[in-house]
C-alpha cells in the first residue's frame, strides 16, 4: 500500500511515479514542494505526520497581483511601518500538526518572512514580513506554491466577542457558585447556630456576591422572558425566570432577616449550569462558513484594459463597458459581452452542466464561469451587482423563517406553566386548611423548585452531543436547530451532478479503431503530462488493460481546455476535444475525448457518470422512508443510470436551472412536504436555502460551498441514513432527558407542597438534577452506535 | 473567632483574584485556540543542530 502512495500527498499514485532521493511522487508539483522543504531544512515535516502535504494545484500566474492595489491592500494589511507589516491569513488547508510546523517556519523558505503564527481552531496564519524583502503578493504565491492558497473571500466576522461574554458570564456565576457554597458549610453541616453574627456576615458576602449573578450573568434569560412576555408567546425562559426571581427574592427576604445566606448557592449553581449548557450549545465549527454570499465566489479584482494599459480594479468598480482581460481558469465576474474571438466556459459550478461551452466573437456570457484557455478580452455589460447570478441570489435570501429557541421546549414550557399555576394553586387551598401562615412560603417554594434547570439543559445537552457526533461522522451543522428540522423531513431531493455522481469521477470506455499495446503506452505517456480530468481518467483506464511501459514523448502541447498533442516514436498524437482533434464525428449527448494519429481519428474515450460509491445501496435503504426526487442540471444523458436508481421516474428532471431547482421545492413545499435538498453548486444554492433543511456536498469542507444548513463530506454521503437516524435518536434522547427532568421536579414538588424545602435539600436537588440530565444525555448519545 | 473573619476576607480575595486572571486570559485569546500551543511545543529548534552538523558533524554541547 504504501509503495503506491505519494509521498508528499499520500494520494494513490496512477500511472508512473515521479521519483526524487528515492521516493515516489504522485506529481511533479508533490517533488516540488518536498524539494523546496528539504532544501531548507524543514524535512520535520514529513516526520510529524506522514503523507500529509497538499497537492499544489497549478497557480495562474497574477493570481494575487490584485493585492498590490493600494485599496485592496489596506483592506488585508492589519499593521504596517517601515520595517514590518501583518497580516492574518485564511489558510482554509490547514489540517494536522505538519502544516502548523511548516507555516511557523516559514522564515526558512523566505528571509521575508520575520514571523508566523498559526490558529489552528480557525485556520488563520497570522504572518509579519518585511515589506521591502517580499511582496504582499509574493508571500500569497509562496503559500499557495507549498499548498496552502490563502483565501480572500469576504469571511464573516465570527461572534468572537459574543463567545467571549460567555466566558466572562459564565466565570463570574462559577465565581459565586464556589464561594457560596463555601461560606454556606456551616448550614451544611448543621452548625450554623453556633455564631449567629458569622451566620450574618456571611450571608450579606453571599448576597454582595450573588449581585452581579442576577444583573450580569442571568441577564439573557431575563431579557428573553421579558420580551416573550411582552410579544404575548411563551418560551421555557418564562418559567425558568419566574424561577429566578422566587429563588432571589425569597434568599434576600431570609438574608436580611437574619435568617441565613437562604437559597443563594443554588440560586448561583443555576445560573452557572444554564450558562454552560448554553456554551456548551454555542460552541460551532468556527472554521466552517455557512452563510455564504456571490461576493465569497466572486475575486476580489479583475485586470481591466484601459487606454492600451492593464490596470487591477476591484471588481466594484467595474462600470459598463469595460474591458477585462481573463486568463485561464478566472471566473467571470460579471455579465459581459465576448470581444475575443473564442472562449472556452466552464459553468459546471452554476449550472452543473460538465462540459465546457464554446462562444464565439459578440455572444453574451453570463458571470460565474470560468474561462478555460488562453488569455480573452471581455466587455462588461452589467455591473456585478446587477448581474444575472446575483440577482437570482438575493430574490430567495432569508425565505426560512429562523427560529430561535426549540420548538418542543417552547410547546413543552406552555403545559409546565399552566400545570404549575395549579400546583401552586391547589397547595396553596390545602395549605389555607391545614396552616394559613405558611402560605406565602410554600407557594413560593413550589416555585423555587419548578424552576426548570435540568428541563432547560435537556436540548441543548443532546442537541449539542449529537451535533459533535455528526461532525466526527462528517455532516457539519450550522447549529442545533437543524437536528430538529432534520426530524421533519418527508421527501428528499438529490442533485445529480457532484452529489449522485462525482464530478471528477467517470466510467471511461474505447470505442474506435483497436489500440495495440505500443499505442496504448503512448496515449499513457502523453496524457500523463496534463493534469485535466480526462487525461487522468485515460491514463487510468488503459493502465487497467494493460501494462504501461515507459515512453518518451517530444514536442508536447497542451492548449488548455481544448487538447493535448505529442510525439512519440516518431507518430504525433492528438487527443483532445472534437475541434481540437478536426473531426466531424460529433456526438453531441456523450462526454468524449477524441484521439488521432498523424491527424487520423482513429477512436474516442466515451466519459460516462459514475455514481458515488455506496449511493446505490444508499438510495435502496432510504426509499421506504423518503420520497425521493433528483434534479439535474445536465442533459438525459444519464437517465437509464437514474431510473434504474429511483423508483417513480416522475421524480426525476433534467436542465433544471437554478430557477427551475427552486419552483420545484416551492411546489414540493406547497403540498405540504418538508424537503431535504442535497446539493453540491452555486445552481443548487437557492433551492438549498428554501428547502426545509440544505445540505452541501463538498469534496473539501474547507473549500467553498453555497450557503446551506449543513455541509456534508463527499465521502460520507453514503452513510446518509446512519446521519439521519443520529439526528432522530437525539429526539428519543430528548425525550428520556425530560421524563427525567420532570421526574426531579416531581420530587421537588413533593418536598415543596409538604412544607420541607429547606435550602439544604435544594441545594443538594439542583445540581444533582443538572448534572445527571446532561450526563444521561451526553452517555446515550455517544454510546449509541445505530444500526442499519 | 476574630480570625476565621480575616481568612473569610482573604479567602474572597483569593478568588476574585482568580477569577480577575480568568477575565485577563480569556480577554487576550488564552481559550481561543487549544491546539496549535500543544504542537508547537514539540517543535524542535533544529538551526543549531543544523549548523554544528555542516562544521565537522560533531555535536557542540
Amino acid at each position: 500500500m504504501s509503495m503506491n502512495v505519494c509521498y508528499h500527498c499520500g494520494d494513490d499514485i496512477r500511472g508512473k511515479a515521479v521519483v526524487a532521493d528515492s521516493k515516489q511522487f504522485c506529481c511533479t508539483g508533490c517533488r516540488g514542494v518536498y524539494t523546496l522543504l528539504k532544501e531548507n531544512q524543514l524535512d520535520q515535516f514529513y516526520a510529524l505526520e506522514r503523507n500529509s502535504g497538499i497537492k499544489p494545484t497549478t497557480t495562474v500566474e497574477h493570481k494575487y497581483a490584485f493585492l498590490e492595489v493600494p485599496s485592496i491592500r489596506e483592506r488585508y494589511i492589519e499593521y504596517e511601518d517601515a520595517n514590518s507589516a501583518r497580516i492574518t491569513l485564511f489558510l482554509p488547508q490547514i489540517h494536522c500538526s505538519s502544516c502548523i510546523y511548516l507555516l511557523e517556519n516559514l522564515k526558512k523558505i523566505h528571509a521575508g518572512i520575520v514571523n508566523c503564527q498559526v490558529n489552528f481552531a480557525k485556520r488563520e496564519a497570522s504572518i509579519v514580513f518585511h515589506p521591502s524583502l517580499i511582496k504582499l503578493s509574493e508571500l500569497a504565491q509562496l503559500l499557495d506554491s507549498i499548498g496552502y492558497a490563502p483565501n480572500f473571500g469576504n469571511r464573516q466576522e465570527s461572534d468572537r466577542k459574543q463567545d467571549k461574554q460567555y466566558m466572562y458570564k459564565l466565570g463570574v456565576a462559577g465565581f459565586a457558585f464556589g464561594s457560596i457554597m463555601l461560606w454556606s458549610f456551616p448550614e451544611y453541616l448543621g452548625i450554623e447556630g453556633d455564631n449567629p453574627e458569622f451566620r450574618n456576615f456571611t450571608a450579606y458576602l453571599s448576597f454582595l456576591v450573588s449581585l452581579p449573578v442576577l444583573f450580569y450573568s442571568a441577564s439573557e434569560y431575563l431579557v428573553s422572558a421579558y420580551k416573550a412576555i411582552k410579544f404575548k408567546s411563551l418560551n421555557l425562559d418564562v418559567p425558568i425566570t419566574i424561577g429566578i426571581f422566587a429563588l432571589y427574592i425569597k434568599s434576600a427576604s431570609t438574608i436580611f432577616s437574619g435568617d441565613g445566606p437562604g437559597y443563594m448557592d443554588s440560586f448561583a449553581g443555576f445560573i452557572f449550569f444554564l450558562l454552560i449548557g448554553k456554551w456548551f450549545q454555542n460552541k460551532t465549527y468556527k472554521s466552517l462558513s455557512f452563510e455564504r454570499d456571490y461576493t465569497s465566489y466572486f475575486p476580489v479584482a479583475v485586470t481591466r484594459l484601459r487606454e492600451e494599459k492593464e490596470e487591477i480594479v476591484e471588481i466594484e468598480k467595474l462600470e459598463k463597458g469595460d474591458h477585462l482581460i481573463l486568463r485561464n481558469e478566472e471566473v467571470i465576474p460579471c455579465d459581459s459581452i465576448l470581444a475575443s474571438e473564442h472562449a472556452s466556459i466552464d459553468y459546471s459550478f452554476v449550472t452543473g452542466e460538465s462540459t465546457t461551452i464554446h462562444k464565439s466573437k459578440g455572444d453574451f456570457i453570463y458571470a460565474g464561469g470560468k474561462l478555460r484557455g488562453q488569455r480573452t478580452v471581455l466587455i462588461v455589460d452589467k455591473e456585478t451587482n446587477r448581474s444575472h447570478l446575483t440577482q437570482l441570489w438575493n430574490e430567495t435570501k432569508s425565505s426560512k423563517p429562523e427560529r430561535t429557541g426549540f420548538l418542543y421546549q417552547d410547546k413543552l414550557s406552555h403545559y409546565f406553566l399552566i400545570a404549575l399555576f395549579l400546583v401552586a394553586l391547589v397547595s396553596a387551598i390545602a395549605w389555607f386548611f391545614i396552616d394559613s401562615s405558611r402560605i406565602t412560603e410554600i407557594v413560593v417554594a413550589i416555585l423555587i423548585v419548578a424552576c426548570p434547570c435540568a428541563l432547560a439543559l435537556s436540548a441543548p445537552f443532546t442537541f449539542g452531543n449529537t451535533m459533535r457526533k455528526l461532525g466526527r461522522q462528517g455532516l457539519y451543522l450550522k447549529n442545533t436547530l437543524v437536528i430538529e428540522r432534520l426530524n421533519e423531513i418527508t421527501d428528499i431531493v438529490f442533485d445529480k451532478t457532484g452529489t449522485l455522481t462525482a464530478t471528477n469521477f467517470h466510467e471511461v470506455q474505447y470505442v474506435g479503431d483497436p489500440l495495440s499495446a505500443s499505442d496504448c503506452h503512448a496515449i499513457v505517456a502523453i496524457c500523463q503530462s496534463s493534469a485535466h480530468p480526462h487525461s487522468k481518467g485515460i491514463v487510468q483506464f488503459l493502465t487497467e488493460q494493460v501494462t504501461i511501459e515507459h515512453a518518451t514523448v517530444t514536442a508536447f502541447i497542451e492548449q488548455s481546455g481544448k487538447g493535448i498533442q505529442g510525439v512519440v516514436n516518431g507518430k504525433k498524437w492528438t487527443i483532445g476535444s472534437a475541434n481540437f482533434v478536426s473531426t466531424h464525428q460529433l456526438h453531441t449527448s456523450e462526454t468524449a475525448t477524441y484521439v488521432a494519429m498523424d491527424n487520423h481519428v482513429i477512436g474516442r474515450f466515451i466519459f460516462t457518470s459514475k455514481l458515488r460509491e455506496g449511493i446505490a445501496p444508499l438510495i435502496k435503504r432510504i426509499n421506504s422512508k423518503y420520497t425521493l426526487h433528483v434534479l439535474s442540471g445536465d442533459n438525459n444523458q444519464d437517465k437509464g443510470l437514474l431510473e434504474q436508481l429511483i423508483p417513480l421516474s416522475s421524480n426525476i428532471r433534467f436542465n433544471q436551472g437554478p430557477a427551475d431547482k427552486l419552483e420545484y421545492i416551492k411546489e414540493l413545499q406547497t403540498n405540504g412536504k418538508k424537503v431535504l435538498m442535497i446539493g453540491d453548486g452555486l445552481n443548487d444554492s437557492v433551492a438549498l436555502e428554501t428547502a426545509h433543511v440544505g445540505i452541501a456536498v463538498s469534496e473539501d469542507v474547507f473549500r467553498f460551498t453555497p450557503s446551506s444548513d449543513a455541509i456534508i463530506d463527499a465521502n460520507k454521503l453514503e452513510q446518509l441514513d446512519t446521519l439521519l437516524t443520529t439526528a432522530h435518536y437525539a429526539k428519543v434522547v430528548l425525550k428520556a432527558c425530560l421524563i427525567f427532568s420532570l421526574a426531579y421536579n416531581t420530587i421537588g414538588l413533593s418536598f415543596a407542597i409538604s412544607g420541607q424545602l429547606t435550602p439544604l435539600v435544594a441545594a443538594i436537588l439542583m445540581p444533582i438534577s443538572s448534572i445527571s440530565v446532561v450526563l444521561i444525555s451526553t452517555m446515550l448519545v455517544f454510546l449509541n452506535k445505530p444500526s442499519r | 473567632m476574630g480570625m476565621i473573619y480575616i481568612m473569610l476576607i482573604v479567602s474572597l480575595l483569593v478568588a476574585l483574584f482568580f477569577l480577575v486572571s480568568f477575565f485577563w486570559a480569556t480577554k487576550t485569546g488564552q481559550f481561543d485556540d487549544d491546539y496549535t500551543p500543544s504542537v508547537r511545543i514539540l517543535f524542535e529548534e533544529e538551526t543549531n543542530q543544523h549548523i554544528n552538523n555542516q562544521e565537522d558533524g560533531s555535536t557542540k554541547v
